[in-house]
């Protein structure tokens, strides 16, 4: 039986998590900082002072890493209409993107007038990847932590442009960055290196499957973090707009629906009613939500309702029945990433087994949970192109020549 | 240019490196007519304040640093550097120093201490400084010594750590500063310190 948080109901597999004397976890603690002791008109006017500081000197001015999902929209859509900016959209494109999604990003980048980048790595060195992450650190997603936090440094640097705005500050979730340090947080190198990569630079990730996957050493550079001294010399900038205005989910999805037209989406093993809006970029997501939940025993529901039960907007019944009725059971887009990867079903528990976070026990047994209605759409690796492309090691005859 | 003066001995290598990190463009200084295209200059050090006060001296370096002094731009003495920035030491003898702050380098004394003073250990600022900005209180820096400073003038010790007592880490004055710690080994606030300085026009 896991020990979970009298406020909030995370377990104690939770990452970062610490419970005090009554109970209550460190998250709860540090958004209880977040709503009393943050000075935000202060922060407010820091964010000002910091985007005059680089208004009109280079050819944008800020890159906006974008998704589409809710914050990174909303992102884009506030500095835009609050602070008169013209950004660069700069999109990592991990290669599941939903089609609600991309009509979402349609309708923004339409709506607001924006320049786009987007950038999607090679397919048959993303298979192998998620297979190698998968297998190292039960979590598949390497490629898409990594390239989604470098390649928009990679593009400031091609175009110079040193301010950068990410959304969502990492303290509404985690303690890698505590709201009670009263910091702003800064999406840097050693963020990188701390919570993003998953301890696997790119440069150990090519060592690590070097042995049989032919790749040529740039293939990488959009999952390694650009050099320091040329970051620095840019005078780069690269902040969560959440540490200078208080993040609220709730109101911000309100806002782009409004203004933007922004739609939610159906998330396998997600309350489709209550929370349409999360995660709804990534045709994995109930793979990896799935994963979470056989490693550490909760999933997205429980981490959606400790976020509403810390805000009071939702009764503790409520959010118990939630996560009883949705989380933990098995995606239908499970087959397909098996497909990607290369895997039988009976492999995949094996490999994951060998990650799960004690006290938990997991049941590999769980129901389906409902098809979403773009099931049909998402992509299935054709008979022949099943699992990573590996090289077959020839048997080096070493005896004469 | 973040000149790095080389007097044959200590760890310039590894200041260089944190400077060149920063996105800076250092340039090894080791004769007397260096000097003039630096807009800054740090003073390594990791030695015997006895050895490195003549071997300035043999390589003509003694007036060159004084007149930079001189002349505003900002200075940085790190460890051994910044205790060569004193008046006096009685390391190995009793020799004087550069004289650009005013005070005397001592042994480190006290009842059941063990020196060296190794490790890290908290700063404890008693003034602003540029050189400290966006560095909260408490960080920890990394030391390696068994003299420190002491300053004649209160107002030029900038910042103390606790080793038997209060201990000089950080002095200073007017475009002059130094610190007793290892900037380029304190990871993110000391790498912090070191860019606060190459970025500093030498004013207080």
């Amino acid at each position: 039986m896991l020990k979970h948080c009298t406020a909030c109901n995370l377990p104690e597999t939770y990452e970062t998590i610490e419970f005090d004397e009554s109970g209550v976890c460190n998250i709860c603690r540090q958004k209880e900082f977040k709503d009393q002791a943050i000075d935000w008109a202060g922060r407010l006017e820091q964010l000002g002072m910091l985007i005059e500081e680089y208004r009109g000197k280079y050819d944008y001015d800020c890159i906006v890493p974008f998704s589409g999902g809710k914050d990174s929209t909303f992102t884009l859509h506030y500095l835009m209409k609050e602070f008169k900016i013209k950004p660069l959209v700069v999109q990592f494109n991990h290669g599941f993107m939903r089609q609600g999604l991309l009509k979402n990003n349609e309708r923004t980048f339409r709506k607001l007038g924006v320049d786009v980048v987007s950038f999607r790595p090679n397919w048959q060195l993303v298979k192998r990847l998620m297979l190698e992450a998968l297998v190292r650190k039960g979590d598949f997603c390497w490629h898409c932590h990594t390239g989604i936090y470098s390649y928009p440094m990679h593009v400031a640097l091609q175009h110079k442009v040193p301010l950068l705005f990410w959304g969502e500050p990492s303290s509404e979730y985690t303690a890698y960055y505590d709201y009670r340090d009263d910091e702003i947080e800064e999406v840097d190198e050693e963020k990188f290196n701390r919570s993003t990569n998953l301890g696997i630079t790119a440069e150990d990730m090519a060592g690590m499957i070097s042995g049989d996957f032919d790749f040529d050493p740039r293939d990488f550079r959009p999952f390694s973090y650009p050099p320091m001294r040329e970051l620095k010399k840019l005078k780069y900038r690269s902040v969560c707009l959440g540490s200078y205005i208080p993040w609220d989910v709730k109101k911000q999805v309100k806002l782009i629906q409004d203004e933007l037209g922004w739609q939610g989406d159906q998330v396998e093993g997600i309350p489709w009613s209550e929370y349409p809006y999360e995660k709804i970029e990534c045709h994995l997501q109930g793979v990896r939500d799935y994963i979470k939940y056989l490693k550490r025993g909760y999933g997205r529901v429980t981490q959606m309702t400790a976020l509403d039960l810390r805000n009071g907007r939702i009764s503790p019944e409520k959010a118990r029945r939630l996560i009883d009725d949705h989380e933990g059971r098995k995606p239908h887009s499970l087959p397909i990433f098996l497909d990607y990867v290369g895997l039988t079903e009976e492999e995949f528990n094996q490999i994951v087994a060998k990650t799960v976070v004690p006290p938990y026990q997991p049941d590999f047994n769980a129901k389906y949970s409902p098809q979403t209605s773009d099931f049909e759409n998402w992509y299935r690796e054709p008979e022949g192109n099943i699992g990573p492309r590996r090289r077959v090691v020839p048997i080096v005859n070493s005896g004469g020549r | 240019m973040i000149g790095v003066l080389n007097i044959g001995m200590g760890n310039m290598r590894s200041v260089e490196n944190a400077v060149h990190q920063l996105g800076f463009d250092p340039l090894v200084v080791d004769q007397q007519d260096g000097f003039d295209d630096l807009t800054h200059l740090i003073l390594p050090g990791v030695g015997n304040f006895s050895a490195a006060m003549p071997e300035i001296g043999t390589r003509r370096l003694k007036q060159p640093i004084l007149d930079f002094a001189a002349s505003g731009r900002p200075l940085l003495g790190t460890c051994l550097g910044m205790q060569l920035l004193m008046g006096m030491s009685d390391e190995g003898g009793v020799h004087a120093g550069l004289g650009l702050i005013a005070g005397k380098v001592g042994r480190l004394q006290g009842e059941g201490l063990r020196v060296p003073h190794v490790g890290w250990n908290i700063l404890n600022m008693a003034r602003p400084h540029p050189i400290f900005q966006g560095i909260k209180k408490g960080r920890d820096f990394y030391f390696v010594h068994s003299y420190a400073a002491v300053c004649e003038q209160e107002e030029d010790l900038l910042a103390s750590t606790e080793f038997g007592g209060p201990v000089a880490a950080v002095v200073g004055r007017a475009n002059v500063v130094g610190v007793q710690f290892h900037p380029e080994k304190s990871q993110v606030n000391g790498l912090r310190m070191i860019e606060n300085f190459c970025n500093w026009d030498g004013k207080c």
